[in-house]
């Protein structure tokens, strides 16, 4: 700790400051433009409480890779389809059965815009989640008798 | 288009991981800053934390769009801590800049005099209150449903009880002047859908007229005396205590007063609705024999101490405290065991400093043995309902599971 001087510790500073700003200008450090980009609104300069950056406050992006997914048949277009709107981690906390997976694209469809799926796809689709993501959870009503 | 911004995305990470490792080469360890930015070797024990600027570390139950919840410890204050509110997101979280006080909202429909109103006029032209009111969600304890219903696997922690500031949403519809024909209201808020969609909701759910003119419902421009952070609704929200937190519209826009239930979307199906009828648990139901979910159900949390915590050896008695609350009800009482509910006891039980806020409740137990306990608190609501052994009435997308909160406790031999 002797060593350590007021000039060490400058020079260290100063060194990670002109990488993080070379990275900066290099574009590593932005993220990817936001598909929506609202239409501006008046921002008065003297206003007592400005919102000036718009990803300030938000969460960091976050991006998952086709990996996150167990692997199997239909995993790519499952991937590919599912993670425009929702995380894989969602996808994976998930545990129903084909009927409800069933019911659960068609809500998607009907509710939330999706396009609707080629049959295939959604064949495929259905198949994965399906097998991936059955109930799981252990209990009196894991076994229900009247459960399809 | 995915596949480049997923790679762009994972390289951009690996070098703020370096970045920091530069930055930070003086006060880590070696190892600790170059795991970054790595794949994880392996699962981490127990949930994701939250990793976000003026939030606590909640557990991340989804980060697409960001979900995270308070866990049971973290419920303990008496006011919740803006950090430790949770995080539930519909949509994605919208561009806002500019002057807070310049941001307008609309109430119309079925109203006489249509208005729009800037933030400051809100603020100025009517009373301002201050309560400490309930947000929940209203998956809040999906998780305890078996088998697994639809959604985020929420256990008790989508649940919060901070001070909001604002002014009383009744005040505003009077100042419209509603229509004998107003019987519900729609909301709108300007977060864009998931899909990046902006010419439509990502949900807009409503509430009767009676739920919209009671005092305690706010148009809430602070919480915890300060300006409401963007993650909660900046620059104005509702805040509709007691019921499903999707009512309380974060970056609000629009009050639309229908003259009919709304059928924005949030409002049918299996959305924010249980069944009349019990169905069979993981079957899929009947979307015409369902019913709103109104008033969030009678629920108790074990604040102190934690789960899994250790006592020392020869501990005999434990002083335990949590949270209960019930919707549009106060907490009659709150009963503790011990022994898997074989007895009972009963926790001494606070009054709120208003209503729709939770309770504090405290009781000192008796650990009769060295081993392990599981502690059990089960509330009982003013109108003498009470929470269920196991979560029931299932239903596809996981609404009202309330079932006895425990805890597990080892007292070291």
């Amino acid at each position: 700790m002797k060593q350590l001087t007021i000039t060490h510790v400058v020079v260290i500073a100063l060194t990670a400051v002109f990488l993080l700003v070379a990275m900066d200008r290099a574009g590593e450090l932005r993220g990817p433009q936001a598909a929506y980009v609202p239409p501006a609104k008046p921002a008065p300069a003297a206003a007592a409480s400005v919102v000036a950056d718009s990803e300030k406050g938000k969460p960091p992006p976050h991006h998952d890779k086709i990996e996150d997914l167990p692997d199997g048949k239909g995993r790519e277009v499952t991937f590919y389809t599912c993670t425009a709107c929702h995380g894989v981690a969602l996808i994976k906390a998930q545990g129903l059965t084909r009927e409800l997976w069933d019911s659960t694209l068609d809500l998607m469809v009907e509710k939330h815009r999706v396009p609707q799926f080629k049959p295939a796809e959604r064949a495929e689709i259905l198949d994965y989640l399906s097998e991936q993501f059955p109930p799981r959870r252990k209990g009196r009503a894991a076994d229900n008798p009247f459960l399809k | 288009m995915l596949r480049s911004g997923t790679s762009g995305a994972s390289r951009r990470n690996v070098l703020k991981g370096v970045g920091m490792a530069t930055v930070g080469a003086s006060l880590l360890p070696a190892g600790a800053a170059l795991a970054q930015g790595t794949a994880p070797a392996a699962a981490p024990k127990g949930p994701k934390l939250l990793e976000m600027d003026g939030k606590a570390k909640l557990a991340v139950l989804g980060d697409k769009p960001l979900v995270a919840e308070t866990q049971a410890e973290l419920l303990d204050d008496a006011v919740t801590p803006t950090d430790k509110l949770f995080v539930r997101n519909n949509g994605q979280i919208p561009d806002i800049t500019g002057d807070a006080k310049a941001w307008k909202i609309k109430i119309d429909g079925e109203v006489n005099t249509p208005l729009e109103l800037s933030v400051g006029e809100l603020m100025s032209r009517f009373p301002n209150v201050s309560y400490k009111l309930m947000l929940e969600c209203g998956g809040n304890g999906r998780s305890f449903f078996t088998p697994e219903a639809r959604g985020n696997q929420w256990t008790n922690g989508g649940a919060g009880c901070p001070e909001w500031t604002g002014v009383r949403l009744a005040d505003v519809l009077k100042a419209a002047g509603l229509k004998p024909s107003a019987t519900y209201t729609g909301h709108y808020g300007a977060d864009p859908t998931l899909a990046g969609d902006t010419d439509k909701p990502s949900i807009s759910r409503g509430m009767p007229i009676a739920k919209a003119m009671e005092e305690h419902t706010l148009i809430a421009f602070k919480l915890n005396g300060k300006d409401l952070p963007l993650i909660h609704g900046a620059p104005v929200r509702l805040l509709v205590p007691g019921w499903a937190g999707s009512l309380s519209t974060k970056w609000l826009k629009r009050i639309w007063v229908r003259d009919k239930e709304h059928d924005g979307p949030g409002m049918g199906g299996f959305s924010y609705r249980t069944p009349k009828t019990p169905i069979v648990p993981g079957s899929k139901g009947n979307e015409k024999d369902m019913a709103i979910l109104e008033s969030m159900p009678v629920r108790s949390v074990i604040t102190f101490p934690a789960d899994g915590t250790k006592l020392a050896a020869g501990t005999r008695k434990l002083d335990l405290r949590g949270h209960a609350w019930a919707g549009d009800y106060d907490i009659k009482t709150v009963d503790i065991s011990t022994d898997h509910g074989v007895t009972w006891k009963p926790a001494k039980v606070d009054a709120p400093p208003n209503k729709f806020a939770w309770q504090r409740f405290t009781a000192t137990i008796d650990l009769p043995t060295a081993g392990y306990y599981e502690v059990w608190a089960k509330a009982t609501d003013s109108k003498g309902v009470t929470q269920p052994f196991a979560a029931r009435n299932w239903n596809p997308q996981g609404y009202g599971a309330n079932p006895i909160n425990h805890i597990r406790v080892l007292v070291e031999s």
